[in-house]
């Protein structure tokens, strides 16, 4: 198979402007229109959610799709389970809304769907060519690369660093 | 003998087993896999046995094997196959019949029963359950068709789950609760207040330091309840959830070690060679306060199956221990989480309450400050996972306790110090 894409958070680039939670919510909504997703009922969620750290750092967290995913083993019903792609998925028919993987999720990043009493999380927008929030960040901050094209990226930031550095 | 031949042989088809089964599968391709059963159904979640009684859910619902992570092939689950004793030095498992089933790696994962008091007079009567297995939900549900009245002895999360169900069907429900309040293994009682006010607008009727002495029956089954208080009350049934205890009777013989449940190192291995022990039949150890505890949890149970399932296939893995609480749910309404140590009254713990109209939260650190050891969360649990995180790997809370004590914590926190 080949290697999957994730979504990659670069830190340095994110001015917290939230973009990527409003394209998610839109992208969750039944209209896929911002103007009604805001009236829909349920009311459509964002799946990735941008944190300020102090004393001025923002950063975009979502759901890491582990390779030794703690909530589908914690989930007491069998509704959590990973896609060929490699995508950790919440099935709402099933959840239950016992929020066992709420309380075992280390990033903090599967909601709580009141109104349908679901959890939800990001599912990497399977209906997309890219992600919702990928597409919609203004400054790169989120990339939607494979591990190796990712990793290839940073080393030739970091070698042109060093190469003007050495005054190259 | 070469590993793609190994026989591994898993007693009991639960939490524990089957996570067992799927670790083995994932760590060894070609191993004989057998799961032994006693009960007569394919294996399932059991955690959901509520849902048959208010009738939310079917037995198909509620079918493990295909689902979430338990897609493993051939994982050969025997049922109706009651393990009735181990010889560890000739390596075989006695199943109820007589078969001897022969292993190289055996896994006990038969799980916890139903704490009957000995004290109640009269548990043998029809009409009588402790909610276990999806044969004893079943039971109840065709009982409660034919009741008015349950009376549901103890006041922990089985009970209220219970509890729930029958309210559901439309049936006038009380609950008999030993403690001064419900829910008393999960919390003190002033963290419970929120849930006891949801429980009670839910239409629970709810008596607290009281329990039962009697059950009263006659030909047809039962009709009623006598409390230690001379109350008689009257109902068509019971549900009794005093708690679970280890199945380990059929280790007699053995010479496994049991103390209270069987008792494994830190890679889940027990002292009899090959014989591996997990979930709510092993005894564990908790992180935080290193006490030997038995679990009663799914969630621990999946995970300490794992363990095992590794260690037995060679790929040595450390179970870590879990918390003696560790528990998430929704109850009327309202949800909560409760974690770590949270009973803390006359203790020296350092503890921070805070409570709205419509959340309550506690957050209990240890003696000098610096380590966050429990949490209670009641009406917003979000971000749970985070606390039990920075709970699990002791972490120094010194530059985040303030976000941890308003319940603002966020992994940015953690990645960015």
């Amino acid at each position: 198979m080949a290697q999957p894409k994730e979504i990659f958070v670069r830190l340095d680039r994110c001015m917290g402007c939230h973009s990527c939670e409003l394209a998610c919510a839109v992208e969750h909504s039944q209209s896929k229109s911002l103007y009604s997703a805001i009236s829909e009922k349920p009311t459509p969620q964002s799946r990735v959610y941008v944190e300020w750290v102090p004393p001025d750092n923002r950063l975009p967290v979502l759901c890491r799709h582990c390779e030794d995913a703690p909530c589908m083993h914690a989930c007491i019903c069998g509704a959590i389970s990973r896609t060929e792609e490699g995508v950790v998925m919440t099935n709402a028919d099933k959840c239950i809304g016992c929020w066992t993987c709420v309380m075992v999720c280390p990033y903090g990043v599967i909601g709580r769907h009141l109104q349908e009493h679901k959890a939800y999380r990001c599912d990497r927008c399977p209906d997309l060519e890219i992600p919702a929030c990928v597409n919609s960040c203004p400054t790169k901050a989120l990339v939607y690369r494979t591990v190796d094209e990712f990793s290839k990226d940073v080393r030739r930031v970091a070698s042109r660093e060093m190469l003007s550095g050495e005054g190259g | 003998m070469a590993n793609n031949e190994r026989r591994y042989v898993i007693i009991g088809a639960s939490a524990a087993g089957m996570a067992a089964a799927e670790a083995i599968r994932q760590s060894d391709s070609t191993g004989f896999i057998t799961v032994l059963s006693e009960e007569p159904v394919q294996p399932y979640f059991r955690p959901m046995i509520p849902f048959l009684i208010s009738g939310k859910k079917s037995v198909a619902d509620m079918t493990l094997v295909g689902q979430g992570p338990y897609s493993g092939t051939g994982i050969d689950v025997r049922l109706n196959s009651k393990a009735e004793a181990i010889d560890t030095k000739n390596q075989t498992v006695t199943v109820q019949g007589g078969d001897l089933v022969l292993y190289d790696r055996l896994l006990i994962a038969t799980g916890s029963r139903p704490y009957i008091p000995p004290e109640i007079e009269g548990t043998e009567a029809a009409g009588v359950f402790a909610l276990r297995t999806l044969t004893d939900a079943l039971a109840a549900a065709d009982c409660a068709a034919q009741a008015d009245h349950v009376v549901m002895l103890g006041g922990g999360l089985l009970n209220l789950k219970a509890a729930f169900a029958l309210l559901e069907r439309g049936l006038d429900v009380t609950l008999v609760v030993y403690s001064p309040e419900v829910l008393s293994q999960l919390m003190e009682p002033d963290d419970a207040v929120l849930i006891r006010d949801a429980l009670n607008k839910a239409g629970l009727k709810i008596m607290t330091d009281c329990s039962a002495t009697h059950i009263l029956s006659q030909a047809g089954g039962v009709n009623g309840v006598l409390l230690n208080s001379g109350q008689e009350m009257f109902c068509q049934m019971v549900c009794i959830g005093k708690g679970v205890f280890p199945n380990v009777n059929f280790l007699e013989q053995s010479d496994v070690q049991v103390d209270q449940g069987v008792v494994v190192d830190r890679f889940t291995a027990c002292n009899a060679a090959n014989v591996f022990a997990a979930g709510d039949v092993a005894v564990t150890f908790d992180p935080i306060t290193s006490d030997r505890i038995v679990t009663g949890l799914w969630t621990n149970a999946v995970e300490m199956g794992r363990c095992a399932g590794y260690n037995m296939a060679g790929r040595t893995t450390e179970y870590t221990g879990t918390f003696g609480i560790l528990n998430a749910t929704q109850v009327a309404d309202e949800p909560f989480v409760s974690m770590g140590i949270v009973h803390t009254s006359g203790t020296d713990y350092e503890t921070h309450v805070f409570s709205t109209r419509n959340t309550y939260r506690k957050l209990v650190f240890s003696e000098d400050g610096e380590r966050l050891v429990g949490a209670v969360f009641v009406g917003d649990i979000s971000h749970a996972g985070l606390y039990r995180y920075v709970m699990r790997e002791k972490m120094d809370v010194a530059k985040i306790k303030p976000f941890i004590i308003k319940h603002t914590l966020h992994y940015g926190h953690l990645l960015l110090p």
